[in-house]
């Protein structure tokens, strides 16, 4: 029954979700929308059990003084300010959006700040012509992030790059895009089936 | 400085010439990128910005709009990518509210609503537009697959209330629109692949019109969708935000930063081709070096 019990239920609910495509009955219509609304439970679920993993994690680390713990004081010290004080003063006003604007988001932004000079650094070292694919992948690259920019545009750079954009580069992600949705659909059916067991655990 | 330009202490032929072009320290390229970031940005140089089909097809899309037509504005990205996307954001409400759409504004990131607050609070009250009859910010409900498709279905049912708490049923704003079907166009503004979510489940299952703004890195994925018309226009990076601020003639943060960008493009091409010229000769010399052991 442990393991029955699952795909019987995903059986059900898949089978469910795939007729609604392909008819109007209003009682088909209520029930997609039942499972629409539970999702959204579920899923605000899981990021409650996300949140208690994590304080969990960091705080197993402090008790232990692990290595590292010292980080996870300030991961387990932030968790519990920003819970507190979204609950004493709401998310809408006091020090909540202030730790937002002030704390959060300088941190964020500096942080994807820093791939600039990585990148810089990295495309310098890598990017090698070692070999006529190189070459190619090296010139096409170059192409497009000058043609992407307006000094690119003044040189007449962007016809070469909007070219590089609308074909080459569509009919690959076109391709690789056919690929997953033919591998998310028979994935989709292996789970509906019973045939696809893993997201049960192990053992299933 | 002469050291930080050679190659590493003890290395074999530190003085070579190929070999201190392919061992360029690190903190040099960071102290050139940071000088090509900040210099345009303080003496701006004003190179022109042009318009690219897909910009123009965004701009097209919301000039196309009737005054009092709704719009669903979805901010999906996190402070991370600000930078990129904050004047795309900034850009379109602008325009939305100078031509008085009504706008219905959500995200689907959890860190989404502060920047949502910002920008709808600055661009409202630019343009006077009050909360509940202009705007209204549902705020962040978790699981965008839910929240995409439950929303053709009914608005109001997928947020009771408001990021404020106030019944959705009671806003002014609401009264006609509880689903896609009401909506004339929808926005999704975001760093990840969302626009693709937006177009699977709202465009394909719906047939909502949709538009996008979307980091550089994300844009190159997003041409197959405009090029099936899934995706009526997008706007890619700081150049596509730079784009749309010229079409609507409202310079902004994406406009002001096109000289750095473009100065930053050209070092790491330069940087880049250095790097090459090092190689290659470093490469030819390794050849010529076996040629005089093979005689």
């Amino acid at each position: 029954m442990k393991k029955t019990g699952p795909v019987v239920l995903g059986f059900i609910v898949g089978m469910l979700m795939l007729i609604q495509y392909f008819t109007p009955n209003a009682w088909v219509e209520a029930r997609y929308n039942n499972v629409l609304d539970w999702k959204q439970v579920v899923f605000g679920i899981t990021l409650i059990l996300g949140v208690i993993s994590l304080f969990l994690y960091h705080w197993r680390k402090i008790e232990r003084k692990e290595k590292g713990w010292g980080y996870s004081v300030i991961t387990v010290g932030g968790l519990i300010f920003m819970i507190a004080v979204a609950i004493i003063f709401t998310p809408e006003r006091g020090p909540y959006p202030w730790m937002f604007d002030y704390v959060q988001a300088p941190m964020q932004s500096t942080m994807f700040a820093l791939l600039a000079f990585y990148v810089a650094s990295a495309s310098y070292r890598a990017f090698r012509a070692r070999g006529f694919h190189a070459a190619l992948l090296l010139t096409a690259g170059v192409i497009v992030m000058m043609g992407r920019v307006p000094l690119g545009e003044q040189m007449g750079l962007h016809h070469i790059s909007s070219w590089i954009l609308d074909y080459p580069n569509l009919a690959a992600k076109r391709g690789i895009m056919i690929g997953v949705g033919l591998g998310m659909t028979a994935t989709a059916i292996k789970i509906i089936l019973g045939i696809e067991r893993t997201y049960l655990g192990k053992g299933a | 400085m002469k050291d930080m330009l050679g190659a590493p202490a003890g290395a074999e032929g530190k003085g070579r010439f190929y070999e201190r072009l392919i061992n360029v320290d690190r903190r040099v390229i960071f102290i050139f990128v940071a000088l090509a970031v900040a210099l345009p940005l303080l003496f701006p140089l004003n190179i022109p910005v042009g318009s690219s089909r897909e910009a123009n097809a965004y701009f097209g899309e919301m000039e196309r709009l009737a005054s009092g037509d709704e719009i669903i504005f979805s901010f999906d990205y996190e402070p991370d990518t600000m930078a990129e996307l904050d004047p795309m954001s900034l850009a379109t409400l602008r325009h939305a509210f100078r031509k008085d759409l009504k706008v219905v504004a959500l995200t689907n990131y959890a860190g989404g609503p502060g920047i949502a607050e910002r920008i709808l609070g600055q661009t409202a009250a630019e343009y006077d537009k009050a909360y509940g009859e202009d705007y209204v910010f549902l705020g962040y409900n978790p699981d965008y697959s839910a929240t995409m498709l439950r929303m053709g279905e009914s608005i109001k049912a997928t947020f009771p209330t408001d990021h404020y708490h106030t019944p959705t049923d009671q806003i002014p704003l609401l009264t006609d629109i509880d689903r896609y079907a009401d909506i004339e166009l929808l926005v999704t503004v975001t760093a990840s692949a969302l626009a693709e979510y937006w177009v699977i489940w709202a465009g394909g299952n719906y047939g909502q019109r949709i538009i996008t703004g979307n980091t550089a890195i994300q844009a190159v994925l997003i041409y197959p969708y405009f090029q099936t018309g899934q995706l009526a226009g997008f706007l890619g990076g700081l150049k596509g935000a730079a784009e749309y601020e010229k079409l609507i003639s409202i310079d902004g943060a994406g406009v002001r930063g096109m000289d750095a960008q473009s100065i930053a493009h050209l070092l790491i091409v330069l940087f880049v081709i250095l790097g090459n010229i090092g190689f290659l000769i470093q490469k030819r010399a390794a050849a010529g070096g076996e040629a005089m052991e093979g005689r």
